[in-house]
């Protein structure tokens, strides 16, 4: 079935490729394009498939057992904009284009000079036989670079001043998955792009299999009043587990935003062994305390320039000798 | 449905692998297929034109060629940087080289150069053809993609994707020769027996018959949108384009190049090759993940194979 399934895919992205795009790319000089241009359609339909995926599992949750209760779903419409940006392409393409032709020339030095970085398999020869632990290995090692990407988002104030775009949100749904500045999305395509040259296995090996891992971060977000328990929140991100990372408390002390908590995207044991884990009872109220005012309720394009704002504050935080602008609002330990 | 079997890696299960794959139906009703996207080849039998099976060997499968003995099949993989050395009477990997990005290769008429172009890191790499040694890596911007070789073995001619432009490399001092402009997205390079270049004009609609002492264009031949790589009939008298765009194969005198006939080949056709008994083309459809089969004679559309996505590289043996 998830061989059907994939052809199927696999025949929508060359017929619109071949009937659409192409003709497009070759009437407007574009033809050298022509393998990203397939590869762009082909993720587009598996983000569509990941959005729809989504919607029909997690917001039944959400209308069954909402963790809160909205009148203006304005801020939850502009989270909608976020996911259709991000996961049909557009955002992951402006990346593409920025930083492939740095990726190039970075790559194409190394290997000038002899260095070919070594796949995971090499180095764990056992693991050549079996693809499918192969990429378990690869997902273990991306989540904990993205634990320890998110304790920096966190840590660092400038980081902070980008990553707040994501935790500013107080109505969080099954949507806000993708709510994050573009900058911050540049930069964590730069260091999880870099873990996977590193390790050398690629996740479109697997196209369905990174549907059902971004479906668990859309979960993680949901609007639910739903928890794994004891021992499933140890296992796998859920609704609850993640609530606590964005609970409005963590403005504050002890949980200020430095030391936060569960900062697992998908694997909880990071956080038990670095010791951020918190389980708690209870379904808190999402947001930053600091940041309550209009331009975090609506406007992707608004949400985004805030973000530069929010950093340039920051930044002149880090310069002058009188912390000053959003950085003072969150000091550093 | 493709056997489980089929899912697996490694230099000895891979070829343990392509030796059961090829065990049960023989060599000499087989043919290869590169799966790009998919990290995999298929195996298709050639008389019943089915996949019997995939085997996943690396990442980015995009082209393979048979070694001047004709004893081993080197398949490229441009993504896991490396070169696998397939013996072809058993299906076992004799070697795997570490290569950086290679995507197109091809040997020199005498086997003495192996030539690698890295289409993603713009370089074009020489070998020695017999012990494959790394004599010369030179820049070649912009995406170098097909390679075709001078009829004295001296001089091999790449095109340059990325940019209008076909180059000429002296193999033995591993030094560009020149570089000349001759059309958009420049794909696939043939040398013709008079020495004389054909250059498939992707980013229009034609192909460009070159003069190889300094790449001017002697005349374009118009064939279809996305004109994109070549095969010539045994015989040296046919001479076929793939317009991959057009998602036709244009039939050319190989003498005159004049064109006599064109074939329908949907799915965005790409690299071909011929049955051995001649009567058969195989084309990959590069888009639509599966394999035409057209009948030379009539022109027919004799069979379409399902494969794995993006097929690119062919072999039929």
């Amino acid at each position: 079935m998830i061989d059907a399934l994939l052809h199927l895919i696999g025949q929508l992205q060359g017929m619109f490729f071949e009937n659409a795009v192409e003709p497009a790319l070759y009437r407007f000089g574009l033809m050298d394009w022509s393998e990203d241009a397939f590869d762009a359609v082909g993720f587009a339909i598996f983000g569509a498939l990941e959005i729809a995926l989504a919607y029909v599992l997690c917001r039944p949750l959400e209308w069954w057992r909402p963790a809160e209760g909205w009148d203006d779903r304005r801020a939850v419409r502009t989270d909608v904009v976020y996911t259709l940006v991000h996961r049909l392409g557009l955002v992951p393409m402006i990346i593409f284009l920025l930083l492939t032709p740095i990726g190039v020339v970075i790559d194409g030095y190394l290997r000038f000079q002899g260095y070919i970085p070594p796949a995971v398999e090499q180095l764990l020869p056992a693991l050549a036989a079996w693809p499918f632990a192969t990429f378990v290995v690869y997902i273990v090692l991306m989540d904990l670079g993205e634990y320890w990407r998110h304790r920096l988002q966190h840590r660092v104030s400038w980081w902070w001043a980008l990553h707040s775009l994501h935790h500013d949100q107080r109505q969080m749904t099954l949507w806000s998955d993708d709510r994050n500045h573009l900058i911050d999305d540049v930069l964590a395509t730069v260091w999880s792009g870099t873990i996977a040259l590193l390790i050398g296995v690629a996740p479109e090996e697997f196209p369905l299999v990174m549907i059902g891992f971004r479906l668990i971060e859309s979960l993680s977000h949901t609007n639910v009043r739903l928890g794994f328990g004891r021992w499933g929140s140890g296992l796998v991100v859920g609704p609850q587990f993640h609530r606590h990372h964005h609970a409005i408390e963590h403005a504050r002390p002890p949980f200020d935003r430095t030391r936060g908590c569960n900062f697992a995207v998908m694997l909880p044991v990071w956080d038990m062994i670095f010791g951020t884990w918190r389980r708690a009872p209870g379904f808190a109220r999402t947001g930053v305390a600091a940041l309550s005012g209009p331009e975090i309720r609506y406007g992707y394009l608004r949400h985004q320039l805030e973000g530069f704002r929010r950093l340039g504050a920051a930044f002149r935080g880090l310069f002058s000798r009188r912390r000053q602008g959003f950085a003072a609002a969150f000091p550093a330990e | 449905m493709i056997p489980a079997l089929a899912r697996l890696r490694s230099s000895a299960l891979l070829g343990a692998a392509l030796a059961i794959a090829f065990s049960g139906i023989g060599w000499a009703k087989t043919a290869v297929v590169l799966n790009s996207e998919d990290d995999s080849i298929s195996i298709v039998d050639t008389a019943s034109y089915a996949e019997t099976a995939r085997v996943h060997v690396g990442r980015s499968p995009h082209h393979l060629i048979v070694t001047p003995d004709g004893q081993t099949l080197i398949i490229a993989m441009a993504g896991g940087n490396e070169l696998a050395f397939i013996e072809r009477s058993t299906g076992k990997v004799r070697r795997r080289l570490a290569a950086s990005d290679p995507y197109q290769v091809g040997f020199s008429r005498d086997g003495k150069w192996f030539v690698a172009t890295s289409l993603r890191l713009d370089r074009v790499d020489i070998y020695d053809g017999e012990n494959f040694e790394l004599l010369h890596r030179l820049p070649a911007p912009s995406m170098p993609s097909h390679i075709a070789f001078s009829p004295d073995n001296g001089t091999v001619y790449v095109s340059l994707q990325g940019t209008k432009n076909l180059m000429a490399i002296d193999l033995a001092a591993g030094k560009t020769l020149w570089t000349a402009q001759i059309g958009p997205d420049p794909a696939g390079v043939l040398t013709r027996p008079d020495g004389t270049l054909l250059v498939g004009i992707m980013g229009s609609d034609h192909v460009a018959l070159v003069d190889p002492k300094d790449g001017a264009v002697i005349r374009r031949i118009r064939t279809g949108r996305g004109a994109h790589n070549f095969l010539v009939s045994p015989d040296g008298k046919t001479l076929y384009v793939s317009n991959r765009v057009a998602g036709t194969i244009s039939v050319l005198d190989a003498d005159t190049l004049a064109v006599t006939g064109t074939l329908t080949a949907p799915g965005g056709p790409d690299d071909m090759a011929l049955s051995p008994d001649g009567r058969e083309l195989w084309v990959t459809g590069r888009w639509r993940a599966f394999v035409n089969v057209i009948e030379r004679e009539s022109g027919d559309l004799k069979a379409t194979i399902q494969v794995g996505r993006s097929p690119h590289g062919i072999y039929v043996y």
